[in-house]
């Protein structure tokens, strides 16, 4: 599994030999743990912006919280919060945490804790979020991965709106730890076989209600209490974040995309080889912008890329890096087929007047199909196709359902599919980011499928999308 | 067999406690004192199955205190704070002075009267120990009371079981300490100056630490002063953050001792200590808070949580360590289920790990005690006091006897700086001996606090079986 730390591949190696089954728990703390940073101050940050907060409110959350720091209680600053949101209605919340989870919450998921989470479900083990965060942050958080469970601070919801008051203690510290018992003995859980991970100094009490307590990126008074109650610490790789040279070196990558774009076609008119100049242009185009931004990338399988020419190239989609990359790996004689809208967009204006993609208007059926034989035709003459079948980006590396437009283009071209996952391009370039960080991107081409008809097209998409997340959550070697 | 044992035993019974000066916390203790409000004295309670004979027990203490020098020191204060107390051998060292003997009509009579010896303050001049045998109608029990800079209660526990015997017959030729006294000729005076001595001649050092310190705080400024803000919000979370003091367990006065025994089979309180993910020490604090929220109960009160005192180990968790540090926590009375309180009871425990002002006490001692005892004794006393500390203490594996009675039961009634009730669990074999000294002033009912922790003792028995 490469790409995952030698600690954190050692922690799923113990979690894959221990015992398996439902009556192990795994409870991961959602702040500084399952994500980098707080949730609430994102929550927080969206109110300051929105001007919902008067400057009085302002004034006594900041003393609240630098009295929590100095030793004051730190549940205060929630209570504050929470009676803040009195009169405010349920559901605009949930909706809010769903737009903050898509714009930002998202991204700050830890790749490995990720992996951490999936190990635990791969084992059969009961897997519960327990936060003293409210489920408006965490449910969209758990549900990304595939995690049912929660153990967190319940908020008084009367007549669709909240009262500012909390059903029961808030989860903090002793009521975490006892609200992680209560869901045991309810779940049958054995917490003596249980592991749970938590960051916070405030979590001592809930780790040590397990057998096998993990300080994960530990804040630096639970790192000290964690050496002297010898329980491991992991220490897990952050979502790298826009730097200011990051965004210089995008910006670089712009200009040596266009460069690379005139000079492929400047060859091809010399050349006198319009299809020449364009295959330059496309190679130039995606390998000079990846170069001078400082990313790599590694295939698996790089053979199969070539073996069944053409073919229907198809990808998960979670960053605008994606289009780059496959460019990249493809390098001649294809073109991906994109929504009209795309068009225009800045990021992909100077590819698209080489790659001549087959846009497709979605709000036009008869438009859509026509364009879609004139592909079939495209294909048939020797150009592959990159499609994406979730159809959109996904705001986390957890795959969306797939479409079947791709498969029918194969059933009805007689081509292949060429499966191709992508790893880690959406922790590069974040979902709806300008800017590209410097990385590795993994890739693994999967074997290819051929002879691809409507009888049987159902089935074959569920079990080629379960090799996917097979491939994403255990990576080969 | 049992005779090697003995021998082993005794050998390291000689070589116990050699140390000539007082540790800065034992001198903290010593020069804080204020008996029996501030008390640093502890008393054992040994149960025999029946009464020694007089003569062979007396030799058998005259023999210990020979083993065991410290038993026949005193402790020489400096005449100004300049150095710490030391230990000198007392000249005028007379056995019959510490020792002696009772007649009592029952255990509770003895109970009543041993909480009488330990309220009467000790002679500072001379040995801080004293022993009282007392003749039951059909058993005897020895009382022992002993001062905390002699030994803690861990010690006396230690110290006893190394000099019980492993067998009902005499054993000849025992033994001998070594007869190299410390000097006798210690005084105040000549303290007292050595001690300026030693802090004159290394006040150069003292002086360059110093501005080295000033030097790394003038360079990182702001390091220190987080660093500062960090260990200033850590007291204050120790001091404060523990729930406020029962009603029910107070006004108290500190000057009524009651002291109350109960024993049970040791193995099923480990087991429900297992269950609950804790240890020994948590289950002990488990069961007091069982029998405290049952008397909560039956008072009608509302009280969810208490302040609780702790030892927590310094060293490694699990650990027995030698360095502790006392701690509050919140203990819980709302929990039913005696295998949850114990995991609450660890949770709360643990979590004192992450407060890096832990050993603010340990570290502030050797400040404290160059100033006028006065000042040690009310930082003493700002530390929150607690509505009950608990301690587990492990004594001897397997019964033991004295001077050819067998010990029955041993139990550590401990002193109450500020608490309503002090428990503390000693393991003698397979048994669980538990002495809880209560505060008579600060229980209105204590007849029904007394039923109260026995039930919840049984409560966590039956809890250990059942599972």
């Amino acid at each position: 599994m490469s790409g995952l730390s030698a600690a954190a591949r050692e922690a799923i190696e113990a979690i894959e030999a221990g015992p398996q089954g439902p009556k192990i728990g795994a409870f991961f703390d959602l702040d500084g743990t399952l994500v980098a940073g707080y949730t609430a101050a994102t929550f927080y940050g969206d109110r300051l912006k929105g001007r919902d907060v008067s400057p009085a409110e302002f004034l006594r959350t900041v003393v609240t919280a630098v009295d929590g720091e100095l030793g004051g209680d730190p549940t205060r600053i929630a209570h504050v919060a929470f009676s803040a949101m009195r009169g405010e209605s349920e559901e605009a919340f949930a909706d809010l945490g769903e737009r903050l989870f898509r714009s930002k919450i998202a991204g700050t998921i830890r790749r490995e804790s990720r992996a951490l989470v999936h190990a635990h479900q791969r084992a059969g083990h009961t897997v519960a979020v327990a936060s003293a965060a409210t489920k408006y942050q965490i449910a969209p958080v758990a549900r990304d991965l595939g995690v049912e469970h929660l153990v967190c601070t319940q908020l008084v919801v009367e007549d669709g709106q909240f009262t500012g008051a909390t059903d029961g203690p808030m989860l903090w510290g002793r009521h975490k730890a006892s609200g992680v018992r209560a869901f045991a003995r309810e779940h049958g859980v054995d917490l003596g076989e249980s592991y749970a991970y938590g960051n916070g100094y405030e979590d001592v009490a809930f780790l040590s209600s397990v057998g096998h307590p993990t300080a994960l990126n530990p804040h630096r008074d639970l790192r000290a209490a964690a050496g002297r109650l010898g329980w491991p610490v992991l220490d897990l790789s952050d979502p790298v974040g826009g730097s200011l040279v990051a965004a210089g070196r995008t910006v670089a990558a712009l200009a040596g995309m266009n460069a690379g774009v005139a000079a492929g076609i400047a060859y091809g008119l010399t050349r006198g080889d319009r299809r020449e100049g364009r295959n330059t242009a496309i190679k130039l185009a995606t390998s000079l912008p990846m170069a001078l931004a400082g990313v790599k990338v590694e295939v698996l399988h790089r053979e199969r890329l070539w073996t069944h020419r053409p073919a229907i190239f198809v990808a998960n989609h979670q960053s605008a890096l994606d289009i780059p990359v496959l460019g990249n790996l493809l390098e001649r004689d294809f073109t991906i087929v994109a929504k009209k809208e795309a068009r225009w967009d800045p990021r992909a204006v100077i590819g698209s007047v080489v790659i001549d993609p087959a846009y497709i208007d979605r709000s036009d059926s008869e438009s859509a199909r026509a364009t879609l034989d004139g592909v079939v035709d495209r294909i048939r003459g020797g150009t592959s196709l990159m499609i994406f079948p979730e159809g959109t980006r996904s705001p986390t590396p957890a795959l969306g359902p797939f479409r079947k437009g791709a498969f029918h283009l194969a059933a009805q071209a007689g081509v292949p599919v060429v499966p191709v996952v992508l790893r880690n391009t959406g922790e590069l370039m974040r979902r709806s980011s300008l800017v590209l960080n410097p990385g590795v991107v993994d890739v693994c081409v999967l074997e290819p499928e051929t002879d691809w008809s409507v009888d049987d097209m159902s089935e074959r998409i569920a079990a080629l999308r379960a090799k996917f997340e097979d491939t994403l959550a255990r990576w080969p070697a | 067999m049992t005779s090697t044992e003995d021998f082993e035993r005794w050998g390291g019974a000689a070589a116990w406690s050699s140390g000539a000066e007082l540790t800065a916390m034992q001198t903290l203790l010593w020069r804080a004192e204020r008996h029996p409000v501030q008390s640093s004295t502890s008393t054992v309670v040994i149960d025999l199955d029946r009464a020694p004979d007089w003569k062979r027990f007396v030799a058998a203490t005259e023999w210990g205190t020979g083993l065991v020098r410290r038993l026949r020191q005193r402790v020489v204060d400096p005449v100004v704070p300049t150095a710490a107390p030391t230990w000198a051998d007392d000249p005028t060292f007379d056995l019959a002075y510490h020792l002696r003997r009772e007649r009592a009509d029952s255990r509770e009579e003895m109970l009543a009267a041993a909480a009488q010896v330990a309220l009467r303050p000790f002679d500072r001049s001379r040995p801080l120990w004293e022993g009282v045998l007392f003749e039951l109608p059909d058993s005897a029990a020895y009382v022992l009371k002993i001062h905390h800079a002699l030994a803690d209660p861990l010690g006396t526990v230690q110290l006893l079981s190394m000099l019980q015997s492993g067998r009902r017959a005499h054993t000849p030729r025992k033994p001998l300490g070594d007869d190299a006294a410390a000097p006798v000729g210690t005084d105040g005076v000549e303290l007292a100056v050595a001690g300026l001595r030693t802090d004159v001649s290394t006040l150069p050092d003292a002086a360059r630490a110093a501005a080295r310190t000033l030097g790394h705080a003038a360079v990182r400024p702001q390091a220190v002063v987080s660093s500062a803000l960090r260990y200033g919000a850590s007291v204050r979370r120790l001091l404060t953050q523990a729930a406020p003091p029962s009603p029910e367990l107070g006004p108290r006065t500190g000057k009524m001792w009651t002291f109350l025994t109960l024993e049970a089979p040791l193995e099923p309180l480990r087991t429900v200590a297992r269950q609950g993910g804790g240890t020994l020490d948590d289950a002990a604090v488990a069961l007091v808070l069982g029998g405290l929220r049952r008397y909560h109960a039956r008072r009608d009160s509302p009280v969810r949580e208490l302040p609780v005192g702790v030892r927590v180990s310094l060293d490694r968790a699990d650990d027995l360590g030698n360095r502790f540090a006392g701690a509050l926590i919140s203990g819980p009375l709302s929990i039913e289920d005696p295998v949850d309180r114990v995991a609450a009871v660890r949770g709360e425990v643990l979590s004192l790990h992450t407060e890096r002002a832990l050993e603010v006490l340990d570290a502030t001692a050797p400040v404290l005690n160059r100033m006028p005892s006065f000042v040690g004794a009310s930082a003493l006393r700002t530390a929150v006091a607690p509505d009950a500390f608990v301690l587990t203490l492990p004594g001897p594996p397997r019964k033991r006897f004295m001077a050819g009675a067998e010990v029955q039961g041993m139990y550590v009634l401990g002193p109450l700086p500020g608490a309503a009730l002090t428990a503390c669990l000693v393991t003698v074999g397979d048994t669980a001996c538990i002495g809880v000294n209560v505060d008579a002033s600060a229980v209105a009912d204590l007849d029904a606090l007394r039923a109260c922790l026995a039930e919840g003792l049984e409560e966590m028995v039956a809890a250990g079986l059942g599972g």
